[in-house]
Formats: C-alpha cells, sequence, structure tokens
C-alpha cells in the first residue's frame, strides 16, 4: 500500500442524479472504458452537497474527491448549481487556510450526454492523484511556527463620558412602556434590564467588547417582550444580516447606538466606522476614519505552507474542548438545532478529537460564510485561546475577493449565500 | 528545617520523567493564556506558582477524566458484533504545578467515579499519577476557595507541596508516599520555610446556601440571574469538578468506538427527551441545576461540595457569570 508503484488511488465523487450520473451510465453503455478507481455517491443535486462530505471522504481514505453537477442553465431544479458554485468558491478558501490541498478536490460539470467527458475527467483525475501519492499529509502533525501575538491592551478602565446618557434614554424607554427591555453591558457583563429604576445597572466603559447582538436569538430574552439593544457600529452589522434573514422586523426592535472611542482589545485600535448608522438613537459621535493596514495574523499564516497551516490548525483543534462557546456567543449562529446536535444520524463527530474538531470547526465557519460581520466574539470566548475568527476572516476576505461582498455593510445588498449570479467566476471548475 | 529545591532541579525531574517516556503534565503557556497541558519539554513548564494570572485557564481533571476517551471499539460482521478492548495506555504522569484547587478536586471526584460503578479508566489513571502542587503566592477577586473550606496552600489531593521562596527556591512539604519517592538527592536542607498567599476572604457560607437553594426551587432570583446565560460549555468544561458525559457510537469514520465525551447541563439538548419535551426548557432552570448538583445535590450524596472555589467559571464566562457571581448574589440580595 505504501509502495508508490502499487499506488492505486482511492476516488470519491459526489454527482447529482440528473446529469453527471447519467453521463456515468452513458459512458458505461457506450462501454468507454475508465479506470476503476472512483466511487460514485449520486445526490439529488449539487446545490445539495453538505461541504462537510468532501471532508469527510478524506477521513475515511479517499485520496481525491470529484464532485460534478449539471452544466450552468441546466439544473434540474434550475439554480442548485449556481448556488454550488458560489458555495464552492469560498469553500475553496476556506479549505486553503486549513491547508488542505485544493490538488486533491475537483469540481465538473459533466451533462447526461457527455459520456466520452466522463471518461476524461475520471482518467485525469486518477492520473493526476496517482502522481500525487497518498494523502498522508491529511491532519499530520508538525512543529508549528507562532503567529504574530498582538499586544494585550492594558486592563484599565476607563469609564465613557456618555454612560449616564445611556442611562437616561433606559430609563426612559422603559419608563414609556413600550420597551420592556434593554439589552446592554453591566458591570460583570450583558445585563437584561427590565425596570426604569434598574437603568443605572447599565455601563458604558472600555470593557464594553461583547456583541449583544447573540441576545436576540435567546428564548429567555423574547420572553421579556419588546426589546431595546445597546450596539457599536461594529456590531450593528449583525443586526443588518439578522434582519436580512428575517430573524426579527426592525420596527420591533429598537437600537441605541454608541458612539464608541473604542473597547481595550487591539483590534479596536485600528477601527474605521466608530458611529452607528442606523440606530433609532444614537448616543455620542465620531467622525469615520481610515484604518491602517498592519501585518496581521491571517496573512502570517496563509505565508506558511500547506503543510505548516495543517499543522497549525491540528495544534489549535487539538485544545478544543467543544464547549461550544464560539457558537453560543455568535450573533448570527441561531439554527434552533445545530447540526452538531443532531445525532440521528450523526453528521459531525461530536467527539473533541482531530476529525470531529475539524469537522465542527469548518462547519461553524461555513455556516458563516458571506454573514460573519467580523465582531471577534467566537475567539473573544474560546477558553482555550483557539484564533477561530482566523477562519471566518478568510471567508470573509473571499468574499470581498471574488464578490466584493461585505456582511452586514449595506442593507439593500442581496445575501451572499441563498442569492446567486450567472457570472460568479469558475475558473477552477473542469 | 524545611526541604529546598531549585527550579533547575524541578525542570531536571520533569526531564527525567519525560526521557523515561512517562508523561508530565504542567501549566504551559499558550498566546495570552496559561493551560494545563502535557509537556513536550521541561522548559515549557511555567513552575513559579501564579504565571499571568492566578491560575491555568482549565484544569488537571481531563488528565483523568480525558474530554474524549474510547471505551471499547467494535466489528460488525453480517450478525456478529465483536467488542475489541481499546489498547489503553496508562502511562505513568506526573502533574506539575498543579494548584491546590486542582488537586483538591480528585478526592471529591473519587466518590462519583467509585459509586455505583467503579470506573476503570478512571482510578486507574488516578493509581499512576503523582500530582505535584504550588501553593498560590497571589489570590484574585474570582478566587473564593475559603469560602468552600479549602486554602491557597490546602495539600488535600496533593501528593507534594511547593511553597515560592523567591528567586526560583521552593519549599517542598511531601505529603504522601508518591511524593516524598519523587524527590531523593534533589533537595537540600534549609532553615527558610515559605509561606503562601494570605486566603481570600469568605464569600458565602455554602451551609446557607444549600438551605436556600434547598429551600427556593421556583425562586425568581434564577431567572434574573440564568437569563444572560449564553448556553455553552465553559464554565463546565474548566471546572475542575464538572464530570458528566456522554456516551456516543462513533461510527465508521470514526473507527467503530463507543467513544466517551464530555457533557454539560447548560447545554439545552442535555435533558431534551426523545419526544422533543426538555423538562429544563429554559437557561435558568439549567443554571440552578448547576448551583444546585455543586451545593445541595452532591453534599448530600457525598457529604461534600462539588466545588474547589478555584474561579475558572467566573474568570472564564463569555458574559461575566459563575457560580461565585449566583452565590454572591444570594447573598446580597439578602436572600439568605
Amino acid at each position: 500500500m505504501n509502495d508508490v508503484s502499487q499506488f492505486e488511488p482511492k476516488i470519491l465523487a459526489y454527482v447529482c442524479n440528473w446529469c453527471t450520473y447519467l453521463g456515468a451510465d452513458l459512458a458505461g453503455t457506450t462501454r468507454l472504458e475508465y479506470p476503476p478507481n472512483i466511487r460514485i455517491v449520486r445526490l439529488p443535486c449539487t446545490g445539495r452537497i453538505d461541504f462537510n462530505l468532501l471532508i469527510k471522504a478524506f477521513e475515511v481514505g479517499a485520496d481525491a474527491v470529484l464532485v460534478s453537477g449539471c452544466h450552468p442553465g441546466d439544473c434540474h431544479y434550475t439554480s442548485g448549481n449556481y448556488h454550488a458554485r458560489r458555495r464552492w468558491i469560498l469553500f475553496r478558501e476556506l479549505l486553503d487556510l486549513l491547508g488542505f490541498d485544493l490538488e486533491r478536490i475537483h469540481f465538473t460539470w459533466i451533462s447526461a450526454a457527455e459520456g466520452k467527458k466522463f471518461q476524461q475527467v475520471v482518467t485525469d483525475i486518477t492520473e493526476k492523484t496517482r502522481k500525487l501519492g497518498p494523502y498522508t499529509e491529511l491532519y499530520a502533525a508538525a512543529p508549528v511556527k507562532d503567529l504574530p501575538q498582538p499586544q494585550p491592551n492594558p486592563l484599565q478602565l476607563q469609564t465613557f463620558a456618555t454612560e449616564n446618557e445611556l442611562r437616561a434614554e433606559a430609563r426612559k424607554l422603559l419608563a414609556e412602556g413600550a420597551i420592556k427591555v434593554v439589552i446592554g453591558y453591566g458591570e460583570r457583563g450583558p445585563v437584561l434590564v427590565t425596570r426604569p429604576e434598574d437603568a443605572d445597572q447599565l455601563v458604558w466603559n472600555n470593557r464594553c467588547t461583547a456583541n449583544l447582538a447573540m441576545y436576540l436569538k435567546r428564548k429567555e430574552v423574547k420572553a421579556l417582550g419588546r426589546p431595546a439593544i445597546v450596539v457599536k457600529a461594529c456590531d450593528e452589522r449583525s443586526l443588518v444580516v439578522l434582519e436580512k434573514e428575517s430573524q426579527f422586523e426592525r420596527k420591533d426592535l429598537h437600537v441605541i447606538g454608541m458612539a464608541c472611542e473604542g473597547m481595550e482589545r487591539p483590534r479596536c485600535a485600528n477601527c474605521a466606522v466608530r458611529t452607528p448608522r442606523f440606530a433609532d438613537t444614537t448616543i455620542g459621535q465620531f467622525p469615520q476614519q481610515t484604518p491602517t493596514p498592519r501585518p496581521n495574523k491571517l496573512d502570517a499564516l496563509m505565508e506558511m505552507s500547506r503543510g505548516e497551516r495543517m499543522a497549525f490548525w491540528v495544534q489549535e483543534f487539538d485544545r478544543c474542548v467543544k464547549c461550544y462557546a464560539c457558537r453560543q456567543v455568535c450573533s448570527l449562529c441561531y439554527c434552533e438545532r445545530c447540526i452538531v446536535d443532531k445525532n440521528q444520524p450523526i453528521s459531525i463527530d461530536p467527539a473533541p478529537g482531530t476529525k470531529g474538531n475539524f469537522a465542527w470547526h469548518i462547519a461553524r465557519a461555513f455556516h458563516l460564510a458571506g454573514r460573519c460581520i467580523g465582531c471577534g466574539a467566537c475567539t473573544q470566548a474560546c477558553p482555550v485561546g483557539i484564533d477561530l475568527g482566523l477562519l471566518n476572516m478568510q471567508l470573509a476576505r473571499a468574499a470581498k475577493k471574488h464578490f466584493a461582498y461585505q456582511a452586514g455593510v449595506d442593507p439593500s445588498a442581496e445575501l451572499l449565500i441563498g442569492a446567486f449570479s450567472q457570472q460568479d467566476k469558475e475558473e477552477f471548475i473542469g | 528545617m524545611s526541604e529546598l529545591i531549585t527550579e533547575t532541579r524541578l525542570r531536571q525531574l520533569a526531564g527525567e520523567w519525560l526521557d523515561g517516556g512517562k508523561r508530565v503534565v504542567g501549566p504551559v503557556r499558550i498566546k495570552d493564556r496559561v493551560l494545563y497541558q502535557p509537556l513536550q519539554s521541561p522548559e515549557s513548564l511555567l513552575i513559579e506558582s501564579n504565571p499571568g494570572g492566578v491560575r491555568p485557564a482549565n484544569s488537571i481533571k481531563e488528565f483523568f477524566f480525558p474530554k474524549q476517551e474510547t471505551l471499547y471499539q467494535y466489528r460488525i460482521r453480517g450478525r456478529n458484533i465483536e467488542l475489541i478492548e481499546p489498547a489503553q495506555e496508562f502511562t505513568e504522569q506526573l502533574v506539575v504545578g498543579a494548584r491546590p484547587c486542582d488537586a483538591a478536586a480528585l478526592p471529591i471526584l473519587d466518590h462519583v467515579f467509585n459509586w455505583d460503578f467503579v470506573d476503570d479508566f478512571y482510578n486507574r489513571r488516578r493509581a499512576v499519577t503523582t500530582i505535584v502542587t504550588v501553593a498560590c503566592s497571589a489570590t484574585d477577586e474570582a478566587c473564593f476557595c475559603t469560602s468552600v473550606g479549602l486554602a491557597p496552600d490546602d495539600t488535600r489531593g496533593s501528593d507534594a507541596i511547593l511553597l515560592a521562596l523567591g528567586s526560583g527556591r521552593y519549599e517542598v512539604r511531601c505529603i504522601t508516599d508518591k511524593g516524598r519517592a519523587l524527590f531523593p538527592g534533589k533537595t537540600e536542607t534549609s532553615t527558610e520555610s515559605a509561606k503562601a498567599a494570605p486566603p481570600p476572604e469568605a464569600k458565602f457560607d455554602p451551609g446557607k446556601v444549600r438551605a436556600f437553594v434547598d429551600a427556593h426551587f421556583e425562586d425568581p432570583i434564577w431567572a434574573e440571574h440564568g437569563r444572560t446565560c449564553m448556553a455553552c460549555g465553559v464554565c463546565a468544561f474548566s471546572c475542575p469538578t464538572c464530570h458528566c458525559f456522554d456516551i456516543v457510537d462513533a461510527g465508521p469514520t470514526a473507527g467503530n468506538a463507543r467513544v466517551r465525551t464530555w457533557d454539560t447541563c447548560q447545554f439545552p439538548i442535555f435533558t431534551q427527551h426523545a419526544s422533543g419535551h426538555n423538562p429544563r426548557a429554559l437557561q435558568p432552570a439549567r443554571q440552578r441545576q448547576r448551583i444546585l448538583h455543586k451545593f445541595s445535590i452532591y453534599p448530600e450524596k457525598f457529604g461534600e461540595i462539588l466545588c474547589t472555589g478555584c474561579g475558572n467559571c467566573v474568570r472564564n464566562c463569555p458574559v461575566g457569570l459563575g457560580v461565585l457571581n449566583m452565590l454572591t448574589e444570594i447573598q446580597h440580595g439578602q436572600h439568605l
């Protein structure tokens, strides 16, 4: 098996029922020979493929994976392949960051009439994979280089001047009666203020780092009645995404926007937008700034070799205990039942081992593709210091690069995932 | 007279264990925090008693009760199911630099792992482990060992305890034979004696807490306090004493194994019935459960509080909750 001259690659193909599967069938009935190294899994549509299946293919021993469906315009469900294409574009970038070998992941369009093309594609992939050899790099541990760590900001507590104005506003809203709860910051952490006389529990200082939009999904908060929420300009982008995804009606939420001098985290020093734009009440005012570009961890990671990147994530995920704090504090992770909590069947290994952790972190990051607004709550909440935000940052960068899209910035823009364009780039699709 | 050991000698000791193919666990710096990790080399060990904060952000329980553990593997051939014993190795391990609040958790956990079922995995790891504790030389506002009957230099659960004398020197006090077996030839006799940090002030009375929680199952304080909880498992997974687990059958992609993983009462699906009904429907009920288990249920069953006052739940909570805050709230709310 380890003798490369004897190596027979195993290739797993996820194909759509209507085009590629029939293309394969045609290849068979017209007696076109192709290497027997391929194992086909038939799915209704490429738009239906859960991307963790690609990873799972490698985990069960595939050396390469092929995903193939109908040509653009030919989808039997009109647009499944367009949706798939848009997701592949982003997913490839995530896999690249994680150190997967993109040479082993193939995307093609093969129609029911293209038996010949199916034969060609399978032959090419088999030969290419034979040259690459067995996929031993998968989850391989190796010594890991350190990423640049930002200097921690000193923990000097600084109360901002607008704190009293915030308290007065909250008191007024609660006293008027239309607002039942103010979601704000308290001395120790987030507080839910329900009585006007408790408005003084609210604070506004440089420790107000949490993105309070996470509370909008909580049943415990919904039960309290119509909420008002304290947001910074950065967190406000969560509200834009949530509203666009029909998670609340704007009229049912009162937004108290706080102009922000910057919190005690390194990232805040470089913030461009300090005054919320869509709030019902805005307290304080700061001019827009131009952020200075600076070296970041993501660049440093992408400069490493593929093997080093994978080793980096193997080491990071090794510490994961699956406490799911990253998911719980995310304002945009609002599914009633998360994919990891589904156990009939289990689609993501619930154990916090290498496989289970890769599967979970890929699923989490990718479910936020084109949605994450980069508040950093996940990284901040992680008790074992995994740089989870890098995964989301890479996807945000990909969204910007390929689709000129930034989540939560333009309320009139169509959502990135869930929409498609016939013009989406596809140079990597065979 | 006291016994004294230098930091160099301690690293040497760790190095000898590592060279002997044994496992050494201790506090290690990972980015902006300190965590207990298996050491790759003795140099990475942070021996000083309070590196980068009061204590590591995790606990040593994972070296006795790992976050995932294969109980057995299985092979299905037709109608035959064959069970395969896991190739577990219970390598001798040395924990250096544990805090007293970590070590004290083990005798408390021994009760539950030897109750109606004797947990072989846990017991075997306990048997092969030697624990060298470092007494705390500082405490912070989240520390509350005093409130649960412990102290910054408590020796419960430790085989030996080190007390910092400054300049990389420690006074060694051996507690058990395992501890005494560690240091021959490595210590010198001295007249100096060290002192730990003054104990943090007592922040609540566990007896009164128990009386309160037993009598106030439906009190509004649970809802008031628990509703900002985001239902993650940070508190439980960084807790030295929380020990709930789930057992899953990992399928062929995970090696056909029955695996035990950590679980916590803070997860909504912890109590979810197959019908969809959830007896602990909202987060406050789950918060209440955690307090009840620690301060009422466990004491009733085993005669001990299931908490060592380490404060990890307070420091790690993403939304500023934790056992201490809940209990001081009860106290300040004049519920006691």
